[in-house]
Order: structure tokens, then C-alpha cells, then sequence
């Protein structure tokens, strides 16, 4: 039992979500444990968590996207830009700034996996590239969205807002993909030892291509979310926010090697971060040492989670 | 002038013994071959000799002097050096860079002087006869004999009294060879100690002055050159001792695989076939092509020209999961690499030649792969606790039986395995052995590459001998012997 819980970061964060909250619970009883700021601190990680399942996804093959970040913007300033210039209907807007954002995915994959660019060089070309375009399409932001794309983002059901069932229905069919489908098991493959992978049979250079572009595909959708949810669409959503992704997702149990990790494990991530951020608020912690917090958190869980490891099951 | 004394050396790997109680005597100023088949423990011998390894007991005497080398900069200090068969180059950088890594000259300042570096570079170059290479070319843009002789001349670097060659020639011309033997007569006369690794029994009797015999790990006796015929060397390093296999001919007539004309980067216009229930060797010296054969026949490298023709079908294959939709199967060499998912669990590795053999109604089922993994484990006799255990904890031969049982649950029909008993011990390659007899006894064409002769000899129908990229000739189990293959692939 305790040797899982060690093993499986998806178990030891859960233990560790526990403790903060009951301890939070205890020190903050008014503020902490209430149904308003739990369900503010999953509205406000839901945008991250969307784009961390994708994420994850290319961790779990060896790979990361720089360029997420930008993509959530391009895709929003796009939808908006096509409802407001053009008038176009919502599903057409909706689904030209989805195709974006796939192709932004492909540009990227294919030129990875096919012309074996670096993946990080590649996406931190990428991520200026769409940065630039999102300003192109938008200039200083888009406002005045028509009711029904607004109402995406905004509306609720069961009393909970819609962006939480999003995110939570991303994360349901990507833990079935990855721990269900042939398809996507093979990831765990390439991630482990790529070129054993090729010669198993494993497409590895299409499947890498794939990856990128549902990771791409998945930065659009929180991106037209995120627009929704604002009533407007900015050239600067989304700043940063691939590097908080990929520290949840780290946190969340995936290696940068690639091999390891589970799409649950990408929601724990960016919850406990969520959590500790809000913890932080409550208590007053000023801004300037939320950032040092979060910080050296990433750094002493993974540095525990190494002693551990090598104590109870003997290897590094 | 040194001399160095090597007495009663042995070293036990788990399994096997691979020296046992060598003796070796280096004179100051000679050419000392050392001739024995791969597994000899030739290659142990030299690790233990520069640092590499520590032998379990022995002594290594220079000038006199008990030494214990525990790591390898220490040889270094001592003055022997070695050139690697694998090769020690970095890529990214030049050859000067190379040559004097980490022992690059320094100015008065402390920062490396590159006007000093280029000039020793030069000048070491020049001695060496490689006035073609300029030492600011990047490594990477060398050829392989090239490469090889610039690992040579930082070896030379470091002012060796004592020199090592493991299989030197191996990715030379005959006019490099010739220089590179010019260069070796010359350090000789200035009384350096020259110790030389080669398959090559021609090049031995050619530049050796005495040569040495190893054979499983003992020594067979040393032997002035002129004291010893190519005939008497052979049969001395030959007649490995192993246990009979009982293995009779499974082959039938049909024949499965027919391999014509193929070509590609090492190899040319190689043609064999492979019967029904046969076993069907490569013999060859490390580097002669075999692999890149098996790769281009598994659709893993590309082929220029020729055809593969399976049950009367030519193939288009593009990658390997078509060779593998129709019924071939790769055990790769150097598993850790290429053939294993070290950090994933054995039912893991197992189902990865194909994960669709898990899906129960339309999902992976991770029971149904257990189940599969966990008949596997018991048919091949895999030791370890349970199939969750990762493999990077088993050992070598447990590690190989999960590859071959990753590839079984692919149901082939041809099975080409690479050195599937490398580094593996003795009880483990029987159980491999019995493995493949019994998948030939069912039927299935299998292609084995190895390196060991007796091996060779005691589980394969024939044996096609590969030299250079050519198929050098073709012996049945009834006429193949080691004198006959080690003539065939040395000279």
C-alpha cells in the first residue's frame, strides 16, 4: 500500500492534496472549505487543466509544446475576430479557430517528427510565430461578443460552470484513450525507448506528429474558452501559461524523458497548484512570494519523490 | 622501456568465468598479438589492463612493481593507452579538439591555447602519415578509417609506453592498413609496447612479433611467430568446449523466405534462402554487414535494389510494422537499446509487438495482457516475482526471454534474432537454444546472427558466411567447422 503511494505520484499528490486542504481547512475554516472557493479554484484552473491533458499526452511520448500558450490566444483572437468582422455563424467561427489551431499542431509535428527538429526549438519559434498572428487578427482585443459564444464560458449546469465540466470531460476521455485504446497506449512505448518502439512495429514518427497536434487542437478549444469566459478575446491570453502547464504536469507525474505518467495526473498537478495559490491569497501572501513558493514546492516534491523512489523499490 | 607482467589474472561475471588464472608477459619494444574467438576473453583481459574492470585476483606487475589500476585515469598515468573498436570521438567537436581532449595546452592566461593545440595537432598528424586530415575539420565530416586513425592519434597523444589495438583494421583500406602498420613498426623501434587485438590472423603473422593464445578464459600459450603456423593458431583459439545440443533438422522443403540480389548501403547483391523449420546462421566478423542485412530484410533500412520474397510473395516493406503484419519478427542486438523498454513493466514489454492482442470487446484490457504476459513468462521460463516487475531489475538472459516472448505473442513465421545469447550466461543460452529449436520444430524459418562459432555450429541447418557485405559462401551443418568459417571470414 504505502510502497504504491510511493511508486504512483498520482497517489502520493492525492495524500498530499488531502493533508493541505484538511490543514487549510483547519487554519482558514471560514474562507477555505466552502462550495464558492472550490468552485473558483477549478474555474480558474480549468483553462490550464485542458491544455495540461495534451500536454501530458506529448510528455508521456518524450515531447513538449512551448508554443500552447500562444495557441490559446491565436485560437480565441480568431474565433472573435470571425464572429465580429465577417459575422460568420458561431459553429463555423468555433470550427475554422479549432482547424487553426490543428494546423498550428501539424506545422509543428510534422516538422518534428518527419525533419527531426529539436521539439523545443521548434515550439519556441512557434510560439512567437502565433503570438505575432494573434495580434495581427485582434490588435488591441476584441469586445462586444455575440450572447451565444459568451454563453459558452459562462453558463452553468448543476450549479457548477460550464468551463469545470469541460475540463472534466477532457480529462475522462483522455484517461480512457491513453489507458484504454492500442492507439494511444502506444505512447508510453515511444516515450520509453523510442527506437525499440520503431522496431516493434510502433509508428513512431506518426504518432509523434499526432501528439502535437492534439496538443495544439486542445490549446484551441481553451483558448476559444477562455475568450468566451471573458466576453473578449486579448492577444495576451495565455502568457506564460505553457510553462505553468508543464509544472503541472511535472508535479502531476510525467517525466521530461517521456514514459511516465497518467492524464488524471495533469489535473492533480494543476489543482495543487491551484489550491496553494488560493491557500496563498486567503492568507495574504504577497504576490512576489507566490511565485518563490510555487517554486521551490516543484523543486522539494520532486526532489522527496527522488529519495523515495530509490529507497522503496531500489533503483533510481 | 617498460615490461609488463600480468600473473594468475581472473574475473567471474555472474555466469560466467571469463578469465581464469592468465598469464602474460609484454616485452618492452614488441608486437604482442592476442588471437581468440569472441567470448575469449580478450576484450576483459584489456579493461582489466587500463582500469576499465578489477580483476578478482592476479597481480599486474610493471617494471617490477605490483600496480592496481582501480579506475582508468591511473593507466593513463602509467602510460598505457587504448583505441577503442567502438569509437571514443565526439562528434560536435574538431579533430585537434579530439586529439587533445581534456589535456588541451594552456597560455600564460590559463585559457586554452588553440594556436598551441593546432600546431601539436599538426605535427602528431604529420607523424601518423595523415596529412589529408587538417585538424580543424570537424569529426563528423571524417570517414570511418579516418576516424579510426584519428582515435589513434590520441591514443598517441598521451605518449604511450604501452599501446592497445582492439580490431584496428576492422574499418580500414588496405593502404590505411599499410600506413597504420608503418606507424606501429616505428613506435616499435622507439620501444613502445604495442598490444594487438585482430581477427585478422594474416595481419597478425604479418606485424606480431610473439603471439598469445586466449580460449574461454584461458591462456593457450604464447608462441614466437615464427614458431607457429596459421593452421596450429587456428586450432588452437577453436574447440570451444559446449555442450552438445541436441538438436536434430527440423527443415523441411518449402522454402519461406528467398532474400535475392539485395543491396544497400554495407551490403551487396546478397542472396539466400530460408526454409521451413530451418535454422539458418550469419557468420561473419563484427562490422561485415549481417545486421544491416537482417534490418533491410525487416524493412528497418531501406534496400537499393534486389527483392524479398516471402512464401512466393515480394514484399513492400516501408516499415517495420509491415514486416511484421506479415509474419516476420527482429530481435534486435544490444537489447538495452533497442530491443527492451527498460522502465516498463515485463507484461509491458511483452504486449508491445502487438498491443491489439490485449483488446477484449473494443478497449486494451490491461487483464487480458497480464494473462498473455503471464503464459509467456511460464512457457519461456522467465525468473522474476510477478510480470508487473520491471525489466531494467532482471537480468540479461530473463531480459532477452522477454524479448523473444514479446515477439512469439506476434505469431512469425521467420524469426531473425541478432546475438540473442550476448552477454548472457551459460544456463540462460541453453534455454534460448531450446527456444528456437523448438519454434524450427514447428515450423518456423529462423535466421540467426551470432558471433560465437560453437554456438553457430551447434544449433544452425547452415550457416551463410557474410564478409564485407558479400555472402562469402554457404556451409551445411555437415561440412561447417571453425577452421573452415575462420578461414573464410580472415582472409
Amino acid at each position: 500500500m504505502f510502497q504504491k503511494i510511493v511508486e504512483e505520484r498520482i497517489y502520493s499528490l492525492l495524500v498530499l492534496l488531502l493533508f493541505v486542504c484538511i490543514v487549510a481547512s483547519l487554519v482558514f475554516p471560514a474562507t477555505f472549505p466552502t462550495f464558492e472557493n472550490f468552485s473558483q479554484i477549478l474555474l480558474n484552473l480549468s483553462i490550464d487543466t485542458i491544455v495540461a491533458v495534451g500536454m501530458m499526452l506529448l510528455l508521456i511520448s518524450g515531447a513538449f509544446d512551448l508554443s500552447v500558450g500562444s495557441v490559446v490566444a491565436f485560437a480565441g483572437c480568431l474565433t472573435a475576430f470571425l464572429l465580429q468582422t465577417f459575422g460568420l455563424p458561431l459553429p463555423v467561427a468555433i470550427g475554422v479557430g479549432l482547424l487553426g489551431s490543428l494546423f498550428i499542431g501539424l506545422v509543428n509535428g510534422y516538422l518534428i517528427a518527419y525533419k527531426d527538429i529539436n521539439p523545443m526549438i521548434q515550439t519556441l519559434a512557434m510560439m512567437g510565430i502565433v503570438r505575432g498572428l494573434a495580434l495581427m487578427l485582434s490588435g488591441s482585443g476584441v469586445q462586444n461578443l455575440p450572447y451565444w459564444f459568451n454563453a459558452i464560458g459562462q453558463s452553468k449546469l448543476l450549479g457548477i460552470q460550464m468551463p469545470i465540466w469541460y475540463m472534466l470531460f477532457t480529462v475522462l476521455v483522455f484517461t480512457v484513450l491513453l489507458n484504454k485504446t492500442v492507439l494511444f497506449r502506444q505512447y508510453y512505448y515511444i516515450g520509453g525507448n523510442e527506437k525499440a518502439a520503431d522496431l516493434s512495429g510502433i509508428r513512431v514518427k506518426k504518432m509523434k506528429m499526432i501528439g502535437f497536434i492534439i496538443s495544439a487542437t486542445l490549446a484551441g478549444v481553451a483558448g476559444i474558452l477562455l475568450s468566451s469566459r471573458l466576453g473578449a478575446a486579448l492577444p495576451t491570453m495565455g502568457r506564460g501559461l505553457e510553462l505553468r502547464v508543464i509544472t503541472a504536469v511535472i508535479l502531476g507525474g510525467a517525466s521530461l524523458s517521456g514514459g511516465y505518467g497518467k492524464i488524471p495526473g495533469a489535473l492533480l498537478g494543476a489543482l495543487f497548484m491551484g489550491i496553494v495559490a488560493n491557500i496563498m491569497v486567503i492568507a495574504r501572501v504577497s504576490g512576489y512570494w507566490q511565485e518563490i513558493i510555487l517554486g521551490v514546492i516543484l523543486i522539494t516534491t520532486l526532489g522527496i519523490d527522488k529519495a523515495l523512489q530509490k529507497k522503496y523499490t531500489g533503483s533510481n | 622501456m617498460t615490461q609488463l607482467k600480468l600473473t594468475g589474472i581472473s574475473k567471474t561475471f555472474p555466469g560466467v568465468r571469463a578469465l581464469d588464472r592468465v598469464d602474460l608477459t609484454i616485452l618492452p619494444g614488441e608486437i604482442h598479438a592476442l588471437c581468440g574467438e569472441n567470448g575469449a576473453g580478450k576484450s576483459t583481459l584489456m579493461n582489466i589492463l587500463v582500469g576499465n574492470l578489477q580483476p578478482d585476483e592476479g597481480t599486474i606487475i610493471l617494471n617490477n612493481a605490483p600496480v592496481i589500476f582501480s579506475k582508468p585515469q591511473q593507466a593513463i598515468e602509467f602510460r598505457i593507452a587504448i583505441v577503442y573498436q567502438q569509437l571514443s570521438l565526439i562528434d560536435s567537436l574538431n579533430v585537434a579538439e579530439n586529439i587533445f581532449a581534456n589535456q588541451q595546452p594552456v597560455n600564460v592566461w590559463g585559457l586554452i591555447g588553440f594556436n598551441e593545440l593546432y600546431k601539436k595537432a599538426t605535427s602528431l598528424l604529420r607523424q601518423l602519415d595523415l596529412d589529408e586530415i587538417n585538424p580543424r575539420t570537424l569529426v563528423s565530416k571524417l570517414s570511418p578509417a579516418q576516424k579510426q586513425m584519428v582515435e589513434i592519434a590520441k591514443a598517441l597523444s598521451k605518449k604511450p609506453s604501452i599501446l592497445i589495438l582492439d580490431e584496428p583494421t576492422a574499418s580500414l583500406t588496405e593502404k590505411e592498413t599499410k600506413t597504420l602498420f608503418n606507424i606501429l613498426q616505428n613506435l616499435k623501434g622507439q620501444g613502445t609496447s604495442i598490444i594487438y587485438i585482430s581477427h585478422r590472423l594474416e595481419e597478425i603473422f604479418l606485424l606480431a612479433d610473439r603471439i598469445s593464445i586466449l580460449k574461454d578464459g584461458k591462456h593457450q600459450g604464447t608462441f614466437l611467430k615464427q614458431d607457429i603456423t596459421k593452421d596450429e593458431l587456428i586450432k588452437r583459439m577453436v574447440g570451444r568446449e559446449i555442450k552438445a545440443l541436441k538438436v536434430e533438422g527440423h527443415s523441411r522443403d518449402e522454402i519461406l523466405l528467398s532474400v535475392k540480389n539485395i543491396t544497400g548501403k554495407r551490403f551487396h547483391n546478397v542472396t539466400f534462402e530460408l526454409r521451413r523449420g530451418e535454422i539458418l546462421g550469419l557468420s561473419g566478423l563484427v562490422g561485415a554487414g549481417r545486421t544491416e542485412i537482417a534490418r533491410a530484410v525487416f524493412g528497418v533500412d531501406s534496400i537499393d535494389s534486389g527483392e524479398i520474397i516471402l512464401r512466393g510473395k515480394t514484399l513492400k516493406i516501408k516499415h517495420s510494422s509491415d514486416a511484421i503484419s506479415h509474419g516476420m519478427a527482429y530481435v534486435p542486438e544490444e537489447r538495452k537499446r533497442l530491443g527492451l523498454f527498460s522502465e516498463m513493466s515485463i507484461q509491458d514489454n511483452i504486449i508491445a509487438g502487438k498491443l491489439s492482442n490485449a483488446v477484449s470487446g473494443r478497449f486494451y484490457s490491461s487483464t487480458k495482457a497480464r494473462t498473455l504476459a503471464e503464459n509467456s513468462k511460464t512457457k519461456l521460463n522467465i525468473a522474476a516475482p510477478g510480470v508487473h516487475q520491471r525489466v531494467v531489475n532482471l537480468s540479461g538472459g530473463n531480459q532477452q526471454k522477454v524479448v523473444l516472448a514479446k515477439w512469439l505473442l506476434t505469431n512469425p513465421e521467420v524469426l531473425i534474432v541478432d546475438e540473442p545469447t550476448h552477454g548472457i550466461d551459460v544456463g540462460a543460452k541453453f534455454e534460448i537454444y531450446e527456444i528456437l529449436n523448438l519454434l524450427a520444430e514447428q515450423g518456423k524459418g529462423i535466421i540467426m546472427i551470432s558471433s560465437d562459432l560453437p554456438e553457430l555450429l551447434g544449433i544452425c541447418d547452415r550457416i551463410v558466411v557474410i564478409k564485407m557485405g558479400e555472402v562469402k559462401g554457404e556451409l551445411s551443418r555437415r561440412d561447417a567447422t571453425e577452421e573452415k568459417i575462420m578461414a573464410m571470414v580472415s582472409n
